[in-house]
This record gives C-alpha cells, structure tokens and sequence, in this order.
C-alpha cells in the first residue's frame, strides 16, 4: 500500500504509537541482539512476578486508608511508602502492573486471534472474502490507533470493555496483513503443493508449513502489540478518558500522585518506571535482527 | 495509470473510509446513552452548579434526542457526506467554524515538530553515520530506546518541570507566543528525532559504504561536498519514506500534548468532546484528524515518487 | 473581535483614544467559555465586570445596588419596581433603557437557571415612571426575587449583542471593562472603559489542569491563578514571590443520598452513614485544612444562617454499628453487613469536575467499608446526579454544592428542599438536595422565609435544625477557593461570593493610577 513498506519485515503495529524497528547499528548488533532477548525477558519476568506476588509478599489490603499518614516515606511496613490517601503505593503498583499486563496479553491475543484466523482466510480463500477483510483493515488503518481507541472509548466512558475492545480492534490490522502475506507466499509455494498432493489436510498444512514460518513474525508484533496496548491504556488514564479512580493504574498513578511530585516524588517514580520498564521489555522482546 | 494517480486513488479511498468509520462510531457514541446524552450535554453547557432536570429537557428539546436509529444513521451519513456537520451541542457554534478555529495551532505545533525533528535528528543521524559504532553512535541508540520506551505524556511532564519551573526559561503552558509553542513542539519531537537520527545514520552509512562514494573519495572531492552531491539524495529516500511511518505518531502526539499543555488544537477539543459528549464535535475533531493524517501519507508517497527515479519512471502495470 | 460601532465616540468622550498601558494582567482558572449565553457563561462577564446584574452583592451577601440604584416592594407584596442607574450606557455607547432590560430578563426567565424559582408574572418598563425603572409582577409574595437579580444568567446585555434571529454574536455590557477579544473556549481579553483604572487591560486563559495552573503561577505567568489543588497551595505557600490568598466560600461539599430507598428510608440508617465519616481525616488528608470538616451544613462564615448551637457532626464508627444492630443488620463472614439475605450495597456516584470529589468518593469508599458496607465508586459525568435523581435510581452521590448562587443561600435551599422543588419528580427533592423525603415543618420554615413572612431568625434556625437531624444530604467538608496571586496584588481580597475577580479594585504597577 504505502510505497514505505518493506515486505520483508514486519513494520511496527500500525496505530497505537509502538516503536518503528530501530535497525541496530552493526556494531552493536552483535553484542546487542544476542543480549537483548534474554534482557526483556528477564525484565518482563520480574514485572510479571512483581505483579502476581507482590500483593500477597506485602501482605496489605491495598483498599485500607490511614488519612492521617498519607504520603509517608518507604519504610520497612510501606516498602514504597503510602499515597495520597495513606494506602499502600508498593501494593497498588503491582496491582497496577497486574492490570497493565492482564490488559495487553488479553488485547494482543485477541486481537493475534482475530487478525491471524482473517488472514489465513484470505489467504487460503482469496476473491471476496480476501477483498472484505482487506478493505476493514484499510478502514481501521485510515485512523491513528489512538483516535480510534478514544472513539470506542467515548460510547461508555470510563468502562473497561469499550477500552479493550477499542485496542483490540487497533491492532488486528497488523497480523491479518502479515498472516495474509506471509500466507500467500507459502501456500502457493512448492512444499504445499506437494503436501496437498499427499492428502495432508489444511490442519497438518499449517502446523507443518505456516507456523514455523509464521511464529517469530507474530511474536515480534505481539510484543509491539503488547508495548503500545500498556502505553495506550496509560495515556487514556492520563487524559482522563481511561479508567477512573480508584482503579490502581498506571496512568492514573501518574496523574492522582502529579500533584505531590515536588514534596514526594519517591510516589511518582515507581509508576513512572514500572510503565517505562514494561514497555521497554516489550519493545527489547520485539526486536530482531533484521533480514539483510 | 501512472503511479502518481495509483497512490492518490488509493488516499482519496482511505479518506473516505476515514469518513465512515468516524460517522459510524460518532452516531454509535450518540446513540448509547440517549438519556444521558441531553444531562451530559446539558452539563457541559451549564456546569455542575446548574445541570438539572429543567436545563436537560431544554437540550432535549432543543436537540431532538429521540427516534428510531436506522432512518437516522442514514440521515446522519447522509449530512457527513455533504460535509454538514452540524453545530456543536455544547457551544451552538457551526462545528465548521470551530474546526477552523483549532486548525491552525494545531497545523503549528505539527510544523515546529517537523522542523525540531529536522534541526535535531539530521546532524546526529549524519554524525553517526559517518562514523558507524563510534561511541556517539552507541549512544544515540541508547538515547532512542529510552525516548521511545517513556510515554510521550510523560516526557512532557519531565520537560516541564525542567524547563519552566526548575530552570524558568520557557512558559509551562498557554499559547500565542512562539516559546509557549516550544516546549509542547519539543515533547512530541524528541522521540521522534531520536529515531529520525537512527534512520538517517543507516542510510548515510549504507551511502558511505557504497562504491560511488569511494569512487568520489579517490577524485578526491571534500567531504561535505561528497555528501552533498551522492550521500543526501540517497539518504533522503528511507528518511521520507519513515516519515510517512511516523504520520500516526504524530497526531496522536498531538491529542495528548495538548490536552497536557492546554493548547487549543484539533486534539485537545476532541478529547473535550468525549468528556462532554458533543458529538458533532466529536465526529468533526476526528475526521479532520484523520484527514490530515491521510493528507501527510500522500505528501510522504509524493515525496517518495519524486526522490525516486525508479519509482516515478515506471509506467502503468 | 473588530472595534464596536459608537466606541470611537466614546474614546473621544473619555478624552482619549485608550492605549493600552503596561502589562495586561493575566487570569488563570479552570473554566471554560462554551458558549456565549449568559446562562452558560455569565459569570465571566460578570466576573470580569463587563456586565452588570440589576442587583450586586457585598461580602456578606447583603445585597447592593447593581445596574438598579434602588428597588421598592408595593404594599401587596406583588409589584417590585426597580430603579435603573442614572445616566448607565453601553459599550456601543447606547443608554440603558428600561424596555431593553425587560426583554433580556424576560428571556432569562425561559431559560434553565433560577430565576425560574420566582412566580413572575409580568416583567415590564414601568408605565409613566420618572426616570428609567421596571416593574416586576408576581402571582405570590416572593422576597428572594432581588437576591435572584443578583445572578449571572440576569446580566443585562445591550440590544446589538444579539443578531436578528435571536443568536448571541457579541457581548456589550455596561460595566468598567469591555471585551477586547473573546476566543471560546479558552480565552477572553478585556479593554478598561476609563484610563483612570489601573488595570486596563485583562486576559483570562482557560488552563484545565490544575498543577498546571500551579507551574504557571509559580513560573511567573499567571498574575492570578484561581482555583488550585490542594497540593499545589501548600507548595505556593513557601514561596515568597508570591501570595497565596484563601477565603470561605459557601459551598459544600456533600454526600446526596436516596432517602426513599428501602435500606435508607429510617433516619438512623442515614446517621449510621454519617457516623462512618472521617470527616477531620478527610480534611487533613486530602484538603490539607482541618477545620474544613464540616459540622453542620452551612459553614460559621454565613452567620445568618450557621447555628452555633447543633451538636457537631462526628465520626465514630461503633456507634454506626449499633446503629445498623438497631435496624437489625448484622455483620456476615466476609465483615459486610447483612439482613433478610440482602448485603448492604450502595452505589456513590460523583463527577471529576471537582478534582477533590473523586478523591474524597475514593475516602468515604473505604471508611463505609469499614463499618460493614460494600460501596461501588462510579465517576462519570455531573449530568447523572440529576438524571438518576429524576429516574430513581440514584443511591448515594458525592456533590459541591454551592449554597449561595443567588447571595442569599435560601435560593438554592429552596431549590434543594423547597415546596416546589422537584415537582417534576413528585415533589420529592430538588436535583442536587433531597431525594424522596418531606419535611412539613422545612417546608413551612422556607415557604415563610421566602414569603418574607415571620421571624426570619427562627425559622432559619428551624429549617436548619430539621436539616442537621433528618440528614437528606450528609455534610462533609466545606470549602475555601483559593488563588497565587503576583506580588503586586497582596492586598487583594477573593471575593467570598466569587462573584467578581475585582479587576477595578486591583492595584496594578502596570496601569496609570
């Protein structure tokens, strides 16, 4: 479509602002590329456990409020310290992270589902249903992801669902067309062919014959997914458009604790950096080396 | 066909399914809630210390929030096709008039950004090209992956504590002058200029490697002319084209930087919008924002057709 | 906006083609201009003194003479006459008449606002009058209608404002200041009339965030930064270049709950609810002032109204256990109370208009949980209070509600408790006051005082005592509107009725003195 695409790699997720592959610089490639999947996974590793356990390592109810304590330096009771309303803020951050993470494995397999099953669909079908589901992706494309995120969002402010539906829909786009694409070439190439000669069935083809060809690819845009789904719900919350308090969120940490940045920025920084470091790891997971 | 009419036909189609989806999903947004549209509305005009019953039956009545949906979702992609868009329900201004209105600060804080990303991503990108896995070169890299990992709202805020409040230098908000547009210009650009180097450097290192430029090395050309003459026009090409990748980037940069910076603007009206259910607003902030979006990737195709000869010398297929 | 037709003349009137001199003083605050009608956005023009209402009001809320120079009632308590300023012009240089008045009060008659509350029946220039007065007939007695000439959505703009189908095209009023540039939403600029004031040029910029206005007002961009977080002030407050002025406004903060559902209907399940308030930790915590905690619903600050002698509202969460005990809920396993196989659930709606509303919803969240009641926290837009309020489906809510729209809190009680409050909805309540729950001896102390009949001293203190025992509405915090002000303003005085920013009494180094 755009004379910009390169149909060797994957670009990043059109829509929800993910980074474009940053070619890594040849030098650094080689002592860059082999660390940095081990790196984002062991980053993404810590979030995750941070998320699952930290609730139950701090042992806090993270609704208990103590209005006469608020803002309370860390110590060894309130390991982050307390917030604005004297709860506890190492609680509420992982319960944040729970949520950012819950969010974006939830919106990036939904929409990898969707965006993979369509694809193969038209890759396998071609004619009018190739032409439908490629004309719903140029429409979705036509929009920056987050206006479209806002639009959904805007029928039921404030509700989780219109969100998640809403990013979802934004990043389909991306694995339909590389599933398509990617599809194409392999189910038109010489080993199909003859697989098909031998009576395999459509299953066997694409366990055998798609997947191994299709799984980095999806990965790598799964991550990108999964990068900007965190980033989006963030920002929304931000805006005021997201989620509402006292929902623990990332984004709205950011904007119920900004007021206090000057007399208690160690509250501000957890989130700031729980948001940073996701999103980060996401992005190092995504990034291959990229075909000559 | 030529190509140039190819790639035209082609935006001309993504505006319109612009338009479609933005009407679809604004008449849904109006239809979800009709009785809570006219309080909502009715709170928006009034404000909190005046909504009641009493202000919502006039909205109600004023606005005709009744009726059944297919007769007027026709009728509503009916209007938007001849571009009516009605007037705003909160203002009672023509929806066109305050498009007009928020236009131009936002086409101003799109054009700084371009020309920040060009006064800061070209020099390093140029820098580092020249001199592959050199440490400014490692560096920028680092630099690029932070700025893309950090949301642009929050660049935003650490720009601003920095420059307006700790070092009182630049307006921490506001608008009309040409430093209130600085700091919002310089949020949305950094990022953007930290990749932007990234992909000058491949291109200009993918130049100084090729064998015309060893060839003009051994004419013994200096090396700004060198450039100059071989390394820019082919390094403009992937600099565009990646541009064109970024359009999405920036707008919506522009939605949140100035909601953060309370610039009037395309984004900032149209998430005012959401919170008071307007939706002509609604409808109109986002298709004029999909509009440019649109309108920016045919540039960037028309840019890359021209720097191209390949490309803009091929007839139709 | 271009120049005004006739506003050259009047230059040359005043001797001099206005240059603007020094630096324009610069507003900052939270609200927006989202429309021209003065019911929308009246209170900027008054506010910026480019309009005037009939009647004004002093710190005390007693009320001045405005537009109108004097107002008498007739003997049959039906006929009020009002006297216009001698000599008051508008902007375009056109004389203030009687006839235009009438037409623009008439129409704020039709529109939403409170001059509703007034049973006008007749608003007309007075026949055969000396001088410049109009006449207002009511179909009953109604003592309250100056105080609601007092109002924003009564300000008396000139006859070239609006455009000959009725549209609002410009604002031309007749106060000190005149608009210069008026770019909705966010901004308006205002010229001084006289070069004697020595503010002569202002411009408000509407700033949504209020940290953000806090950064300006600390990085020396705003003159006047009104409305600011908490936070924020305490911060501003240790810095010496500028002032921060805070004055006791009377609006409060409360909690509107369902007193018609079948959980709430006894009065000892709303005391209960009280009972469960922190309402001191709420203000020190969240509002950083603890003598905001309210004990009664109006604040000491409207003395008229303040009854001294009310047992303070107070937090003691065992005695709303005994309370819930009494009405026969008990504590189930998981510490939530139960009864009849019902969990005692309540859903409390509010609005982030406010920035503190959702933090206190999020405050009184946990404290009901900690005496046994599950409460759902929905934030969403101020529209649904009314909207639920009307349908029913209202259980709690968390609202501001300002007492005194019109200088005299009784127009908004009457609003809130009145006899015809709610008549739409059965007569149970105003939109943001009572909701199913009547109280004859509340409404006859109102009626009465509306009626300017009785001893208005007691039956103050009766509407209030009904009020502080009944609890329709749950008091929990009052509050003070704030603002940093540029050292060159230190001496300025907030208005408590936020009716005016004062610009005419500003000293500003910037202006001729």
């Amino acid at each position: 479509m755009n004379p910009a695409d390169s149909s060797q790699t994957p670009g990043p997720p059109h829509g929800l602002s993910p980074a474009p592959p940053l070619a890594p610089a040849r030098a650094c490639a080689a002592s860059g590329r082999g660390l940095a999947r081990p790196l984002a996974l062991a980053l993404l590793g810590a979030l995750a456990l941070l998320a699952v356990l930290g609730p139950w390592l701090s042992g806090h109810d993270p609704r208990v409020q103590q209005l006469d304590a608020v803002r309370a330096l860390p110590s060894a009771a309130h390991w982050l310290g307390t917030d604005h309303l004297g709860r506890d803020q190492f609680t509420r951050l992982a319960l944040a992270l729970r949520l950012s993470l819950g969010l974006a494995l939830a919106t990036v397999a939904m929409a990898a589902l969707a965006g993979s099953a369509l694809g193969l669909a038209a890759a396998w079908r071609g004619g009018w249903p190739d032409r439908l589901a490629t004309t719903l992706a140029d429409a979705v494309q036509a929009l920056p992801g987050l206006l479209l995120v806002l639009l959904v969002a805007a029928i039921s402010p404030g509700d989780f669902g219109p969100l998640y539906a809403g990013l979802a829909l934004a990043l389909w786009v991306e694995f339909f067309r590389v599933v398509r694409l990617m599809g194409r070439g392999v189910l038109q190439g010489a080993p199909v062919e003859a697989a098909r000669l031998l009576g395999f069935g459509p299953l066997a083809i694409v366990r055998r014959h798609l997947w191994p060809e299709l799984a980095p690819v999806l990965l790598t845009l799964a991550a990108f997914g999964a990068a900007a789904a965190v980033l989006a719900l963030a920002t929304l919350g931000f805006v005021g458009v997201g989620l509402q308090p006292p929902t623990a969120e990332l984004g709205l940490m950011l904007i119920e604790l900004l007021p206090y940045w000057r007399e208690a920025p160690w509250l501000l920084l957890p989130p700031v950096s729980a948001l940073v470091l996701l999103t980060a790891g996401f992005m190092l997971l995504a990034r291959r080396g990229h075909a000559p | 066909m030529t190509r140039w009419q190819r790639s035209l036909a082609q935006r001309l189609l993504q505006a319109g399914l612009v338009a479609l989806l933005v009407g679809v999903f604004s008449f849904l947004i109006m239809r979800a809630l009709p009785g809570d549209a006219a309080y909502r509305i009715a709170a928006a005009r009034y404000g909190y210390d005046l909504v009641d019953g009493a202000a919502a039956a006039a909205v109600r009545a004023e606005l005709g929030l009744d009726g059944h949906w297919l007769p007027a979702l026709g009728r509503w992609l009916a209007d938007l096709a001849q571009g009516r868009l009605g007037v705003s329900v909160v203002s009672g201004e023509p929806v066109w008039h305050e498009l007009l209105h928020e236009l131009l600060p936002s086409l101003g804080l799109a054009a700084a950004t371009l020309a920040l990303v060009a006064l800061l991503g070209l020099p390093l990108g140029l820098a580092c090209g020249l001199r592959p896995g050199g440490r400014l070169d490692r560096l920028s890299l680092a630099l690029a992956v932070a700025l893309r990992a950090l949301p642009p709202f929050a660049l935003g805020l650490v720009l601003i504590l920095l420059f307006a409040v700790q070092l009182p230098v630049l307006p921490a908000a506001g608008h009309g002058d040409a430093a209130s547009l600085l700091l919002p210009a310089l949020t949305l650009a950094l990022p953007l200029a930290a990749t932007a180097a990234r992909v000058v450097r491949e291109a200009v290192a993918a130049v100084a490697a090729s064998a015309y430029w060893a060839f003009g090395r051994g004419k013994g050309l200096p090396g700004a002319v060198l450039l100059w003459r071989h390394g820019l026009r082919n390094a403009a090409l992937p600099v565009v084209a990646w541009l064109g990748v970024q359009a999405v980037l920036l707008v919506e940069g522009v939605v949140i930087v100035e909601t953060l910076f309370a610039r009037p603007g395309l984004g900032h009206a149209m998430v005012h919008a959401v919170f008071g259910r307007d939706v002509p607003m609604i409808q109109g902030t986002a298709l004029l924002l999909g509009a440019l979006f649109v309108g920016f990737n045919a540039l960037v195709d028309a840019a890359c057709l021209a720097l191209d000869p390949r490309r803009r010398d091929e007839a139709a297929e | 906006m271009t120049a005004l037709p006739g506003w050259p003349a009047l230059a040359r009137m005043a001797g001099a083609q206005a240059a603007p001199a020094g630096r324009p003083l610069r507003i900052v605050g939270p609200w927006e201009i989202t429309g021209l009608e003065p019911a929308i956005a009246g209170h900027f023009f008054t506010r910026l003194q480019v309009c005037e209402t009939l009647v004004e009001a002093d710190d005390q809320g007693r009320l001045q003479p405005g537009l109108a120079s004097a107002w008498t009632l007739a003997d049959d308590g039906l006929h009020w006459r009002f006297r216009l300023r001698e000599g008051a012009r508008f902007h375009d240089g056109t004389p203030v008449t009687a006839a235009q008045v009438a037409q623009v009060l008439q129409r704020a008659h039709q529109q939403p606002g409170l001059l509703r509350l007034a049973p006008l029946a007749a608003i007309e220039p007075a026949a055969g009058a000396t001088g410049n007065a109009l006449l207002l007939r009511l179909r009953e007695p109604f003592a309250l209608l100056p105080a609601l000439l007092a109002h924003s959505s009564t300000l008396v703009l000139g006859a070239a404002s609006r455009g000959a189908d009725g549209r609002l095209g410009t604002i031309i009023g007749s106060g000190p200041y005149r608009i210069h540039a008026l770019t909705p939403p966010q901004q308006v600029q205002v010229q001084a009339m006289q070069p004697g004031l020595p503010v002569q040029q202002a411009h408000y910029l509407n700033v949504s965030r209020a940290e953000t206005r806090a950064l300006m007002a600390e990085a020396g961009q705003a003159d006047m930064a009104l409305a600011l977080d908490p936070a924020s002030l305490q911060r501003l407050g240790r810095l010496s270049r500028l002032r921060v002025a805070q004055v006791t406004v009377p609006r409060t903060l409360i909690m509107k709950l369902n007193a018609g559902h079948r959980w709430l209907r006894d009065p000892r399940a709303r005391r209960a609810l009280s009972l469960a308030l922190d309402r001191g930790g709420i203000a020190r915590g969240l509002l950083r002032d603890g003598e905001l905690a309210a004990t009664q619903l109006l604040p000491p600050t409207l003395a008229a109204w303040h009854q001294p002698g009310l047992a303070p509202l107070r937090f003691d969460p065992a005695a709303a256990a005994r309370l819930w005990a009494e009405l026969g809920w008990q504590r189930g396993r998981d510490g939530l109370l139960q009864r009849d196989g019902d969990t005692l659930r309540l859903t409390l709606r509010s609005f982030p208009d406010r920035p503190e509303l959702p933090l206190v919803a999020t405050a009184v969240q946990e404290q009901l949980r900690q005496t046994g009641i599950d409460c759902r926290v929905l934030i969403g837009n101020s529209g649904e209070v009314p909207l639920r309020h009307r349908d029913g489906s209202l259980e709690l809510a968390l609202a501001a509600r300002h007492y005194a729209l019109v200088p005299d809190p009784l127009g908004t009680l009457l609003q809130d408790f009145g006899a015809g409050a709610g008549e739409a909805a059965g007569g149970q309540g105003g939109d943001w006051g009572a909701m199913g729950w009547h109280s004859p001896a509340l409404q006859q102390a109102l009626t009465g005082l509306a009626r300017g009949q009785g001893d208005a001293p007691a039956l103050r203190a009766q509407a209030m005592a009904v009020l502080h025992d009944e609890l329709p509405v749950i008091p929990i915090a009052w509050y003070r509107q704030s603002a940093a002000l540029a050292p060159a303003l230190a001496e300025l005085a907030l208005d408590p009725l936020e009716r005016s920013w004062r610009l005419s009494r500003m000293p500003w180094p910037g202006g001729r003195a």
